[in-house]
């Protein structure tokens, strides 16, 4: 019966009021997304394809480009681990403990999402800064000033502060639906806490866990913010790359040839990771 | 009279022109006033979509809809004074119960002290008028239908159309609202039509039933017609006929496991047919047994099955079955057979 | 389950990393030093004074409300009736408009921000505080589609049958049945969408002109050029805004259930 359902809508509502519904929507991404970016891409201002084409694959060769891509997708990769490390377990804790905690919990590991990156990035300064607070404790302890900021380190540990809540709530998703019982099913027959996690709990929340390292991952490549105030001119990556060549060099193929690279990085991760998550859901 | 609701050969095909399926084919249907009519059925019979087409929600691909003796098959489902219940209730989740009740005397334009008044009387008429204040998200699953059935009599429709209202509820609960949807229908007095795939509730609350196969109308006729004499095999399996053996002289039949005997030695037989079986398997139901037997010269493995109050045989055992004379069903040209 | 001690240490550590260094910015801010330094070097309030004292902070401020504000109404304005018919009505094709309404958010925002400086600020010479209306408009067009066809997912779709049964017209129907059943849902992607283009930065970054550029972007150039704890003044009022949000959309429809999608 579900199909006479889906039809009733047509037969109340004329098919030009739909029509009429749908065309302003589409009508502002037309013009402020799918053209500009469209166009942006392939057609900079003072370039064509084949000068993008061009500036693309001297980005791909060339000596002092390549490490920048290179770093990108490392930082990238260990940011998501990280996350993926610490925002598990918060997860599980979270979908485990008594109502009353969870929900507190689960609003103290939302709110920072609620403040800019700058805020959010800002405290690092203090932290890893010169004469910051690490290094006020390692020059303590007699070790020498840390020189951490302006590393490929600071832009991971501003990046995991970032995409953290992004990672447990993707995981939590995905371990609220699960029944309890499962683990004690796990234990009743035999498994140690830690079989029963690995064995059970951990798989069947899978999903969760690759949505979670998909947005981790494609938000690291993006991130503006925290690597241009933690790795600055030294440590560049893909972003602040594109940053300088816009406002600095005004290179604008070059700029569209990183853009294309960033956004084809993204695209790829996430087509892969539907690709993993329908095989997934098929087995 | 004229019917309060008529159908002219209607049709609706669902999907593209190409490969469309046919929910409702070629239906003709009168629904006598002031009566309660049911349209029974398995699920993809067609049934559902034939009251959503009497309610204007869908459209029939050909064919005439008649409310009141006019055309209506064109007319959107606010002009046609239908009082609808959804098998989901479709209460509005954000007014009270008693805005609820009022909300299609309000679309009507009604003076403020006739909606009150009326809404009030609907409400009382369920028995729910200390809950009018409450949000449906408030009330228990039966409360809620039976707001929703205040809502649809509230307007004094020409036909309360019933989508399967009480298979959301559960079986205990289900045969209350049973009783408690005929009250509502004779107070009233109002036409009703109930769909519903469930024997049972077509047998209890219908004036005239209706069973449909495929889009297709196989019988219809008060419950005490239509129950005792299935037009086919398929009304018959339906109605809850288990065995349909092919007697010699007699052609296809259908009997009830209920009304076939088992004859102890030395027995006069009753008008009927007696068969020779031998007992497969006995199955014990409190009540009764059920003795399934496998009757010889009937040509191989013509199973019947057979409820038996006293004791039991046991498999292997030869006995002799009586299927009494008054209880056999000859089927007709089966509907679908003939197609 | 994994060994208690194990848990409760990451657990530790994750809510170290990702409040610690907000929680330190408190400390800063009060500081009467002149530095970035933690433990403050003695208490003042000079740094606020600064802060609201410094008048880009204020203008990009007004900037940035104005865009949240314009781009709120109009992602809900044109996503609302979008959700309704992808929602409601059969649309040939409608796996691919619906994902088509989504696209915005796998593109980087950076990327994007270019595009439209160098597309509609440079070639078709839109001012910047439109092209960041345009812009932060077709970035929140998800967040308002997604948000609102999920409150409208979950509601019955005979709820409207019921009404039109009942003698309502199509118009009766919309504006008393389905309007506000989906106002849950309107209410959490307008906050949604307001938090989340206030906050922008990599697509605000590049769609700026005289006088006009957003208050992250602002506080960005600041941090970048000078060394003092005026930004950490602004983040802790910052943070004391967000408090106040967060308190009212629980109250409203519920925090996790705005932010935690």
């Amino acid at each position: 019966m579900r199909r006479a359902a889906n039809l009733t809508g047509v037969e109340l509502s004329r098919r030009g009021t739909l029509f009429a519904l749908l065309v302003p929507g589409l009508a502002v991404l037309l013009f402020g997304f799918l053209y500009p970016v469209a166009a942006t891409l392939a057609f900079p201002p003072d370039g064509d394809p084949a000068t993008v084409a061009r500036e693309t694959g001297s980005l791909l060769t060339d000596p002092y480009l390549l490490p920048v891509i290179a770093r990108t997708i490392r930082v990238a990769v260990v940011t998501t681990l990280i996350c993926l490390v610490l925002g598990f377990p918060v997860a599980y804790l979270i979908s485990r403990v008594p109502p009353r905690w969870s929900g507190k919990l689960l609003a103290l590991a939302i709110f920072p999402l609620m403040l800019n990156t700058v805020v959010r990035t800002y405290g690092w300064l203090v932290v890893l800064g010169g004469n910051g607070l690490l290094s006020s404790l390692t020059e303590g302890l007699g070790l020498g000033p840390s020189r951490l900021l302006y590393t490929e380190t600071a832009i991971v540990l501003g990046l995991v502060q970032l995409f953290l809540p992004l990672m447990i709530l993707s995981c939590y998703s995905s371990l609220s639906q699960q029944d309890p019982r499962l683990e004690e099913a796990a234990r009743g027959l035999g498994a140690s806490p830690g079989r029963a996690f690995r064995q059970v709990v951990f798989p069947l929340a899978l999903p969760g866990a690759l949505v979670g390292c998909t947005l981790v991952f494609a938000g690291a490549v993006t991130a503006f913010t925290t690597p241009q105030l933690l790795g600055g001119a030294r440590e560049r990556i893909l972003s602040t790359l594109l940053y300088s060549r816009v406002n600095v060099s005004l290179d604008w193929p070059a700029a569209s040839a990183v853009a294309l690279v960033m956004t084809v990085l993204v695209l790829v991760v996430s087509a892969l990771s539907s690709r993993l998550s329908a095989k997934g859901s098929t087995q | 009279m004229t019917p309060v609701v008529q159908l002219e050969s209607v049709s609706r095909a669902f999907g593209r022109s190409r490969d469309a399926v046919a929910a409702v084919s070629d239906l003709d249907l009168a629904v006598p006033r002031g009566k309660f009519t049911t349209l029974l059925g398995p699920s993809g019979c067609g049934k559902t979509t034939t009251l959503r087409m009497i309610a204007g929600f869908v459209q029939p691909t050909s064919g005439r809809i008649l409310l009141e003796g006019a055309d209506a098959t064109k007319t959107p489902p606010e002009k046609r004074n239908i009082g609808m219940v959804f098998q989901s209730y479709a209460l509005f989740p954000h007014m009270t119960i008693i805005d609820n009740v009022a909300f299609g005397l309000r679309a009507r334009g009604l003076a403020k002290t006739e909606v009150t008044a009326r809404a009030g009387e609907a409400l009382e008429l369920v028995g729910l008028s200390a809950l009018a204040g409450r949000k449906p998200g408030a009330l228990s699953g039966g409360q809620q239908q039976r707001v929703a059935l205040a809502r649809a009599v509230a307007i004094r429709p020409s036909v309360l159309l019933l989508d399967e209202p009480l298979s959301n509820l559960d079986a205990r609960l289900r045969v209350q609202m049973r009783a408690e949807l005929r009250r509502v229908q004779r107070e009233t007095g109002l036409t009703a039509i109930l769909v519903t795939h469930d024997q049972d509730e077509a047998l209890e609350l219908s004036d005239h039933m209706v069973i449909l196969n495929k889009g297709r109308l196989e019988q219809e006729g008060a419950p005490r017609d239509v129950f005792p004499r299935p037009a086919s095999r398929f009304v018959a399996d339906f109605l809850g006929y288990e065995n349909f053996p092919v007697l010699p002289g007699h052609g296809p039949v259908a009997i009830r496991p209920e009304h076939v005997r088992l004859l102890s030695s030395g027995e006069p037989e009753d008008a009927g047919v007696t068969l020779e079986a031998t007992v497969t398997n006995v199955t014990y139901q409190g009540s009764h047994c059920v003795v399934e037997v496998n009757a010889n010269g009937l040509g191989d493995g013509t199973r019947l099955l057979c409820a038996h109050p006293g004791e039991a045989p046991r498999p292997g055992e030869a006995v002799r079955v009586l299927l009494p004379a008054a209880h056999l069903v000859t089927l007709g040209e089966d509907a679908e057979a003939a197609r | 389950m994994i060994r208690r001690p194990l848990l409760s240490l990451l657990t530790a550590l994750a809510f170290l990393i990702m409040l610690g260094p907000v929680v330190i910015l408190l400390g800063v801010a009060f500081t009467a030093g002149s530095t970035l330094t933690f433990p403050p070097e003695g208490l003042s309030l000079r740094w606020f004074a600064a802060a609201l004292d410094y008048q880009p902070f204020i203008s990009s401020l007004g900037t940035s409300l104005v865009v949240a504000a314009l781009s709120t109404v109009l992602a809900l304005a044109l996503g609302v009736p979008a959700t309704l018919a992808l929602q409601r009505g059969l649309i040939p094709g409608r796996g691919v408009v619906e994902n088509l309404f989504a696209t915005p958010i796998i593109v980087p925002e950076l990327v994007l921000g270019l595009a439209l400086f160098q597309q509609l600020m440079v070639g078709l010479q839109i001012t910047a505080l439109a092209t960041l209306v345009i812009g932060h408009t077709v970035l929140l067009l998800p967040y308002a589609v997604r948000v609102v066809g999920a409150s409208l997912a979950l509601s019955d779709p005979r709820l409207e049958e019921a009404a039109r049964g009942l003698g309502a017209g199509p118009l009766r129907t919309f504006f008393q049945v389905t309007l506000p059943v989906m106002r849950p849902g309107i209410i959490s992607a307008a906050i949604l969408a307001f938090i989340t283009s206030l906050n922008n930065v990599p697509l605000s970054l590049l769609l700026t002109g005289p006088g006009v550029s957003t208050l992250p972007v602002e506080m960005l150039n600041y941090v970048q050029s000078s060394y003092d704890p005026v930004v950490a003044a602004v983040s802790v009022l910052l943070l004391a805004a967000s408090v106040a949000v967060a308190l009212v959309t629980e109250r409203l429809v519920g925090f996790n259930k705005v932010f935690g999608r």
